[in-house]
């Protein structure tokens, strides 16, 4: 159970299954497989997830609108990692380049949010464009030092040769974001029946780019482009060999997700109103290959829950007394854990427990409560056992006294 | 008609010459063998028509036309096919989405800009994939990963990705290798319905005699980069050069 495109047949054969045993498991699968279901998800997610962060999570509205917009760079970007299997180092430049072109853009040209979106976007497509076309030249390692190498070249170029557009090491300060449509203030509250969910009108704009933007990705998918690159992921040569220009997909892939790097990077300059130089450091690019892994690779929701954790760990984990300081600690741990007890991530942890959840239903209502219970215990000891079998093998792992 | 045809093809590593001016003829509906002993140049002439490798000089014309400079999708989409030694599948796929790219390649070309189109908007697309698995019999699995098939039957599921192009020509190097005796069986007849079906061309490379004598009209005898002798079945076997490049060579 993945949510990975399906066809045609494979959706049909789900309903047929489902009409057959009627079971809430199938019923609930055959329902995740329809374009329209994605989009209700994700819109009931992010309706919801203020209100949630906030009042659970002693979250706050603006960091909830941070989570959305590198939920976006991070769905973008596992296009390319967790479906073509090219990992780039260097996604910082389209991120951080299209939040300069869209306050320059804002500053000088026009201050319609919309419209700086836009051209924030364009201008990433543009460099996606040529650096994807220099870099893609190579594969595997090569390509991620090349992605890496561009990223640091456009750090230091922002910094100091091109500091009379940037402004340097302060950060693009003039942003001047108007109001939308002309008559919506961005940053102003929202009527009441949404008060009751949301606080203010920017995590409205930005809620619903992230719904576009997933819905998009999800269209991607289960486009042709979804298949080939999970081809391209899979066997390189052999995609070649079929008759695909595979060089001209993995360019498309490269600018596809660097499409969403814009649309996420102008989004983050109409949120803060400002520029950080850092926005194109390589950390950035960094950030963004650990919130996708987090929250799994090769899947459409799991780079958002990645950003969640991730973005919650650095802003609140960070202020709590004592384990505070040591944040940077402790989303180590988590990485290694996450990654330890689900290789695909958070989102693959809950489609597992998922799973779980299903056969154990199932296996209660044919075998009785008493059955159930003795083997979800026995479960329980096989998992937890198994899992301190592996953390504990991992000094002799790393010592190669055995390969895996 | 010739589907293909080389003219002093040679590829040199350095010093080693691999593949020595080789001049070959492949006729529309035929289906040749290359065989040699290891190391005769077979696997370099494949990924040399196949444009894996750049010739060191001569020239590789299909259908009449060079294909010298093209990349190796160029060539397929020509209607070249190629079968690997391996199992060259998409392990983590599912059988139909295996099926499901080749058929793409076959009915879009090389590249279409339509990443906003959903998938089933292509009944072509899906209808071609269901014949390769049903040509390759394979349509029963189409729902499993295919790294789950049998070796036998990844073969045959690479087999299909190459035929999902009705291809003109089909390069197989060594298509039953690592097989079950039954598997090779089941192989061969496939290949022999396919090339019946189709009209296909193919062009063989392979160990096993057997096979050789049994599908191929003709055989070219590769040895150190040369030929050495080409002809029917029955004319190779009394070869002299060829016994003696399989034998090394009783008289020396």
């Amino acid at each position: 159970m993945s949510d990975e495109p399906r066809d045609a047949t494979a959706t049909a054969a789900t309903d047929a299954d489902a009409e057959v045993t009627g079971g809430l498991g199938d019923r609930w699968a055959s329902f995740r497989d329809r374009e329209i279901s994605t989009v209700l998800l994700t819109v009931v997610g992010v309706a919801v997830f203020p209100f949630l962060f906030n009042n659970f999570l002693d979250g706050y509205t603006q960091l909830a609108t941070l989570v959305l917009i590198y939920g976006i760079f991070a769905v973008g970007f596992d296009i390319l990692l967790g479906y073509t299997g090219l990992l780039s180092f260097g996604h910082a430049v389209f991120f951080g380049g299209a939040a300069y072109a869209a306050g320059i853009f804002s500053a000088s040209v026009s201050s319609s949010p919309l419209l700086v979106l836009l051209a924030g976007t364009v201008f990433a497509v543009l460099m996606a464009w040529i650096v994807g076309f220099l870099s893609l030249r190579r594969g595997g390692i090569y390509f991620a030092i090349l992605t890496l190498t561009f990223g640091q070249m456009s750090f230091y170029l922002a910094a100091s040769p091109l500091a009379f557009l940037t402004n340097g090491e302060n950060g693009f300060t003039s942003v001047d974001i108007g109001h939308l449509l002309g008559v919506i203030d961005i940053h102003g509250g929202v009527p009441f029946p949404l008060s009751m969910l949301v606080d203010n009108m920017l995590y409205v704009f930005v809620a619903v780019m992230t719904v576009l933007s997933v819905a998009m990705a999800n269209r991607i998918l289960h486009s042709p482009y979804g298949t080939v690159f999970r081809a391209i992921r899979e066997n390189e040569r052999r995609a070649e060999f079929v008759g695909l220009d595979v060089w001209r997909y993995k360019l498309m892939a490269f600018i596809i997700s660097a499409a969403f790097a814009g649309i996420a990077g102008s989004l983050f300059t109409i949120e803060g109103n400002y520029v950080p130089l850092e926005s194109l450091y390589w950390t950035e690019s960094g950030r963004i290959v650990i919130m996708t892994v987090l929250g799994g690779v090769g899947s459409l929701f799991g780079p958002l829950f990645g950003a969640g954790l991730y973005l919650y760990i650095e802003n609140i984990v960070s202020g709590f007394p004592t384990l505070g300081p040591f944040w940077h600690l402790i989303l180590g741990i988590v990485f290694v854990v996450a990654v330890v007890v689900f290789p695909n991530g958070i989102w693959g942890g809950i489609e597992y427990s998922q799973d779980r959840i299903m056969a154990a239903i199932r296996f209660t209502r044919e075998n009785g409560i008493k059955a159930a219970l003795r083997y979800a215990v026995d479960l329980i000891v096989r998992k937890v056992k198994a899992v301190f079998q592996r953390i504990s093998s991992i000094p002799t792992r790393l010592l190669g006294g055995e390969d895996k | 008609m010739t589907v293909l045809e080389t003219e002093q093809l040679t590829k040199q590593f350095g010093g080693l010459t691999a593949v020595d001016e080789v001049d070959l003829e492949i006729e529309q509906g035929e289906g040749v063998s290359l065989i040699g002993p290891n190391g005769a140049g077979k696997s370099t002439f494949i990924n040399l028509v196949t444009r894996r490798l750049e010739p060191s000089y001569g020239e590789i014309a299909f259908q009449g036309d060079s294909i010298i400079g093209m990349d190796p999708h160029e060539v397929v989409q020509r209607g070249m096919s190629k079968s690997f030694q391996t199992a060259s599948i998409f392990p983590e796929l599912t059988v139909k989405e295996n099926a499901t790219i080749a058929a793409l390649a076959a009915e879009h070309g090389s590249f279409r800009f339509n990443f906003f189109r959903n998938q089933n908007s292509y009944p072509a697309v899906d209808e071609l994939a269901n014949e390769v698995l049903e040509s390759v019999g394979l349509y029963d699995e189409r729902e499993n990963e295919a790294a789950s098939l049998d070796y036998g039957n990844k073969r045959r599921l690479e087999l299909g990705i190459a035929l999902a192009a009705e291809p003109d020509m089909l390069l197989m190097d060594e298509p039953t290798a690592g097989m079950s005796p039954e598997e090779t069986k089941s192989t061969v007849d496939l290949i022999k319905r396919v090339k019946d079906e189709l009209d296909l061309t193919f062009l063989l490379v392979e160990h096993d005699m057997e096979i050789v004598f049994d599908i191929s009209d003709r055989i070219i005898v590769l040895n150190r980069g040369s030929v050495i002798a080409k002809g029917t079945p029955d004319q190779v076997q009394d070869d002299p050069a060829v016994q003696e490049a399989y034998l090394g060579g009783v008289e020396e």
